[in-house]
This record gives structure tokens, C-alpha cells and sequence, in this order.
């Protein structure tokens, strides 16, 4: 199965389950205003929702981020479970307010009275030649600020398990899927069972050095993994899945073996999810670690346009090798 | 003529509060700045006593001590956490414009200017979609009516059919700044009917007139599901922030509502029974106030 159809499965059997959830978002119907066939949403994830559920819950907003992300802020205040979709991360800066000051801040500023079970899908990522402001990775902004849970699928299972475990949370959820992922095919339990939000995998097992990488990266580290094992290096492959909050006694039980750590990650070079990984891992286990932690990112620059200038920017499993090898090489 | 004593009365009990949170403020007993309501109370209460919560709910701004009193909010937890205690709505956690009192149908209030209004379209939504017949009410400013927030509320609320009403209190300043400059003389009753909005102004000086559209309005909401918009012309007496001395205030003076309501329900003939509900809120408002300053602050760390 697909991760676009596990989340499309998913969204099924909670709509099904729950009437108090509804789920909103810029053509996520199709064709609202007109006679046509619905689109099912730009990935596919929401088709077949509205013709089974209805269009009172399954919701076309106009492109106003703001209002539709505060609505649905205000649905989740007072009883609904919103699931909103923002079609690309990208288009958060338009809405932020709504989601770093409302849904972030609401919980805690009612002394725990309300909950925020609003889960906010968005995409994320480079690589289709979607240019600069429909291509970024903004999971580590998001999860700086307190108050919201930030995850991060992978695998069909991960992405359709973590978003029922974000629709059952009293916390505000970010779930960002990866556009280069959504035709990726794994093997799922037909019931896609919820997986636990704060708790990572381990993806592939070794002692030489540990890696940890998110959504698309873990796919590009699986890669990187294989290969190198051809030549008898041991890599531990970690996917922590959700990062914020960040399961850091997995990442501390590898280092315990291996001494060695590699972050790979598609966000910035600057302030990102890699630099938050590297000063955890020091500051909370100097003592596990043989050399300096390394992070492998895109270069802090916008995501280029043209073909040759993107695939160098991107990360590939080629880069990875060479980080590692480098790693290794040092000591 | 009952009415208007009672809008007298719940509009007296707010003056009475803000006025000793005032009093408090001066005297250091709160956390930061505070943003009263005083002069916007006949409007306040005249919207707010046509809806009932939790079925209604209502959103407000970073100066909505009055609003959460005229719901019904608790006064002793508003001011309790105005002043930073333990025995306020949410323990000291959120403050003067954060104020959280659904189960009275005030929702939240709000520190950024206008984001509270699509806050209200979500619990419109969650009205329509649960069938309840209830409505909601976000208050606002004209210092907020040129925020996206608002604008493309007033949008959404038209497109997906809320059961909302906008409440705009134009005060004719958006803090130091003035209304008509920062919308570029708009008349922003007709900017509000071309989104499609059902539209009515109120004179804050006029309870009796407030009473009027306010029934009329959320008559409308509550039977229609439809939005639509009041703007009110309403004074503000103290200042963006209580204790603000800057020069601009010396040019917009203003008369204030309380004493005209006053002087009106005087020559009509009421003034003993209007004095006493004065005195009655006044009384209430100083036992609440004595509740609230007895409550200890939380002690560090406990809040977290």
C-alpha cells in the first residue's frame, strides 16, 4: 500500500468512527462551485471522503490560511477534531499566527481546560521541480515552538498510525508528509493500527555509526545502509518519526554502540532539526560519543528551480556514503 | 424600562471592575499592562445579554475584562487572574488578555490584535456542525478591522455560511493611531456589506438603540446561520492601556455613556432604583475584587 492511500484509508475509518472529526482544507473536495468530479485533494489523500461523508465535514475553504487554520483552531476549542490540511509546508508563514500563538498556545493558556485535538496535514520537501516556495522542509521550525507536536512519516504505516495517534491527542499536531513519498509502497496491518507519537524506530541495525534521519532522508539512509554493508560498515539507522517531542533514549541506546553520530536531514543547515539532534545528543551524552557529531543538509539556501541545480542541493545517498566514509576515515 | 435598569446595572457592574482594577494596577498588584473597557460597556452588555453560553460563544480582544463578565464569566477568577493568582480562570497561566471561560461561553480573549475572529468562526462551525442552534460572537476594534485575520474571516464566514456575528467596536483608535487614517476614511459598515455580510451601526451612546440591533442581529445569525456584522461607535475613556500619559489623548475626549444611560433612566423617573443597582453592583464588584486579592500567587514553578 501506497503512504497517499494508508492516509486516505486512514482518514476512512476515523471519519467513520468519530463524528466529531471533520477535515477542511484548500481543494481537498474539488471543483467546489461546480458541476465537476471530485479531485480528492492534490496527493489523493481525501478522495472519496466528501461522497461518503459529506461536504458538512468534509470542508472546501477558499485559499485564506489564516481563517481556515484559526477556524479550524476554534472548531477544535470547542469540541470538534479538525484534521486541516495546508497544501504545502510552505504556505505555513501565511497562517503562522494561528498555529504558533492559537493551537500552540490555547491548551496550555486554559490551564489544560481545552484541548487542542486539531491535527494540521501539510507537505514538505524537495526534489519535483516545485521551486523555492513549494519545496521546503520546515518540520524544525515548527517543533521550536512550545506547545505543538511536529511529526514526520516515513512509511505508509508511520504516516496513516501517527495520524490517528495525532487525532487522538489533546495537543496540536503538525504532520508533514513528504511529496516524494506519497507513491512509496511498504506493507501495512490492514486495521493501521495508531502509532505512538514521541517514539522512533529502528530501522537497520550496526555498530559503526549512528544515523538519524526523518521522512524522506530515512528512505535516502536506507539506500546509503545497503551499500555500505556491502562493504562491512555496521550503520544504525534510526527514523525517531516524530520530532517534537524527540525520542532521545532510542538515539542514546545506539550511541551506546556505536560512539558515532550522523544526522541527515532535508531542513536548513542553520537552527534545524540536525543542529537540535547534535546538541541533545552531546549535551545529554558527551560521555557516548568517540568523535563530533556530524549533520549532513541541503546548503542554507533557497530550494533552486533548474533540474542539475536541485539535484545539488538535494541529498542522495551518494553524499551520505561520502559523510559517512569521511567519518569512519577520522576515527 | 426593566431593560435598560439591567443594562444599567450589569454595565455599572463592569465600570465598577475596571475601575478597581485600576486601582489595583496602580498599586503594582498587576503582572504587566492592562487594557479596560470602560466606555464600551453598553454595547458589551447589550450583545452579550442576547446570547446564552456555552451554547453561544464568544471571542474577544486584549480588552475584553467586560466582555467575560457580561457572559457570565466568574468575577472573581477573571480578576483573580488579572491580578496573577492561583484562584483565576487559569490559575495565572494566561492573564489579562488571555482570559478562557468557555463553560460561560466566553471562549478566550486575545494577544494578538484581530486573531481572535477566526477563532469565532471555529466555534460557529462546531455549532452548525453539531446542530446546536447556538451562534458566535467575536468582538473586535478598529485597530484589528485592517488585519487579514478579519478580512478573510469575514470572507469564510460568507462562502461557508457561519452562523457568526461580527461585533466591531470603533473606538477611533487602533492605540495612538486613528481609525480614519488607518483605513483611508473607509466607511467600514459598507466595506463590511460588499463581503455579502447583513450589516446594522450602533450608537454607543444609545442603550436602548444597542439593545435593538443586538436582538435583531442575533435573531438574524441564530435563525438564518448566517453571519452578519454590527459596528459600534463607542468612546474610549481610558486610555489604550490604563495609565498611558501621551499627548494624543488630550484631543479625543470623550463624554461617557454610563452618565448619559444615567441621567436618561433619571428623568424617567427610576433614579432610586437606578442608584441602588449602581450601589448593588458596586458593592459586588468590591467583595469580588477583596475575593480575588486574597488568593495567593502561585508559587514558582507550579504552573508549569
Amino acid at each position: 500500500m501506497t503512504i497517499s492511500t494508508a492516509l486516505n484509508r486512514a482518514h476512512h475509518q476515523l471519519l467513520k468512527t468519530d463524528p466529531s472529526i471533520i477535515v477542511l482544507g484548500e481543494d481537498i473536495v474539488g471543483g467546489a462551485g461546480l458541476d465537476g468530479k471530485e479531485l480528492g485533494g492534490v496527493f489523493g489523500v481525501t478522495a472519496g471522503l466528501a461522497a461518503r461523508f459529506g461536504k458538512d465535514r468534509i470542508i472546501d475553504t477558499p485559499i485564506s490560511e489564516t481563517a481556515f487554520v484559526g477556524m479550524a483552531v476554534g472548531a477544535a476549542m470547542t469540541g470538534l477534531k479538525p484534521i486541516v490540511e495546508v497544501m504545502f509546508c510552505d504556505f505555513i508563514g501565511v497562517c503562522f499566527d494561528q498555529i504558533s500563538n492559537q493551537a500552540a498556545k490555547t491548551r496550555y493558556l486554559s490551564n489544560d481546560k481545552i484541548d487542542m485535538s486539531l491535527v494540521i496535514r501539510t507537505t514538505m520537501g524537495a526534489g519535483d521541480g516545485s521551486g523555492a516556495m513549494h519545496s521546503q522542509s520546515l518540520h524544525g521550525m515548527l517543533a521550536g515552538v512550545p506547545g505543538l507536536i511536529v511529526v514526520c512519516p516515513s512509511t505508509p504505516a508511520d504516516a496513516a498510525g501517527l495520524l490517528k495517534a495525532a487525532v487522538a491527542s489533546p495537543h496540536p499536531v503538525v504532520m508533514l508528509e513528504h511529496k516524494g513519498l506519497y507513491e512509496d509502497e511498504a506493507a501495512v496491518d490492514d486495521t493501521l493500527p495508531a502509532v505512538q507519537i514521541g517514539k522512533g524506530r529502528n530501522v537497520r541495525e550496526g555498530d559503526d555509526v549512528t544515523v538519524v534521519a526523518i521522512s524522506a532522508m530515512e528512505k535516502v539512509c536506507e539506500k546509503a545502509v545497503e551499500q555500505l554493508a556491502t562493504r562491512g560498515i555496521g550503520v544504525d539507522l534510526i527514523d525517531p518519526r516524530t520530532v517534537q517531542p524527540l525520542d532521545m533514549e532510542t538515539i542514546f541506546a545506539s550511541l551506546e554502540k556505536t560512539g558515532r553520530l550522523l544526522v541527515v536531514d532535508e531542513g536548513p543547515l542553520f537552527g534545524g532539526f540536525a543542529d537540535q539532534v547534535i546538541s541533545a545528543a552531546v549535551t545529554g551524552g558527551h560521555h557516548l560519543l568517540r568523535t563530533a557529531p556530524q549533520k549532513l543538509t541541503p546548503p542554507q539556501s533557497p530550494v533552486p528551480y533548474g533540474r542539475l541545480l536541485e539535484a545539488d542541493w538535494l541529498l542522495d545517498a551518494g553524499k551520505v556514503i561520502n559523510k559517512i566514509d569521511e567519518m569512519l576515515y577520522q576515527g | 424600562m426593566k431593560q435598560l435598569l439591567d443594562l444599567y446595572a450589569k454595565a455599572s457592574f463592569i465600570r465598577a471592575f475596571e475601575l478597581h482594577i485600576a486601582v489595583a494596577s496602580e498599586a503594582g498588584h498587576v503582572p504587566g499592562l492592562v487594557h479596560l473597557c470602560s466606555g464600551a460597556e453598553l454595547v458589551e452588555v447589550a450583545v452579550c445579554s442576547m446570547l446564552s453560553g456555552p451554547k453561544d460563544q464568544v471571542t474577544g480582544s486584549h480588552r475584553s475584562h467586560g466582555i467575560a463578565l457580561a457572559m457570565g464569566a466568574d468575577p472573581v477568577a477573571v480578576a483573580a487572574e488579572i491580578l496573577g493568582r492561583v484562584g483565576g480562570l487559569s490559575k495565572a497561566r494566561g492573564g489579562t488578555q488571555h482570559l478562557i471561560a468557555p463553560e460561560s461561553g466566553f471562549l478566550a480573549s486575545n494577544g494578538i490584535v484581530g486573531a481572535q475572529v477566526p477563532l469565532a468562526a471555529g466555534a460557529a462551525l462546531t455549532a452548525k456542525t453539531k446542530g446546536t442552534e447556538g451562534i458566535a460572537v467575536t468582538f473586535f476594534g478598529d485597530g484589528a478591522a485592517n488585519q487579514g485575520a478579519v478580512l478573510e474571516t469575514m470572507n469564510l464566514a460568507v462562502a461557508l455560511e457561519l452562523p457568526l456575528l461580527f461585533v466591531l467596536e470603533n473606538n477611533g483608535l487602533g492605540q495612538s493611531t486613528s481609525a480614519s487614517y488607518a483605513s483611508g476614511d473607509a466607511d467600514l459598515l459598507v466595506r463590511a456589506e460588499s463581503f455579502g455580510l447583513k450589516t446594522a451601526a450602533v450608537d454607543g451612546y444609545d442603550g436602548e438603540g444597542a439593545l435593538k440591533v443586538a436582538a435583531e442581529l442575533v435573531e438574524f445569525v441564530r435563525s438564518t446561520g448566517r453571519p452578519a456584522f454590527i459596528e459600534a461607535s463607542v468612546p474610549r475613556l481610558s486610555g489604550h492601556y490604563f495609565g498611558e500619559k501621551a499627548d494624543y489623548l488630550a484631543h479625543h475626549l470623550a463624554d461617557d455613556p454610563l452618565t448619559d444611560l444615567a441621567e436618561k433612566l433619571d428623568t424617567e423617573a427610576c433614579s432610586a432604583v437606578r442608584a441602588e443597582a449602581e450601589k448593588a453592583a458596586q458593592d459586588a464588584v468590591t467583595e469580588a475584587l477583596n475575593m480575588a486579592e486574597a488568593c495567593p500567587a502561585p508559587s514558582s514553578g507550579a504552573t508549569l
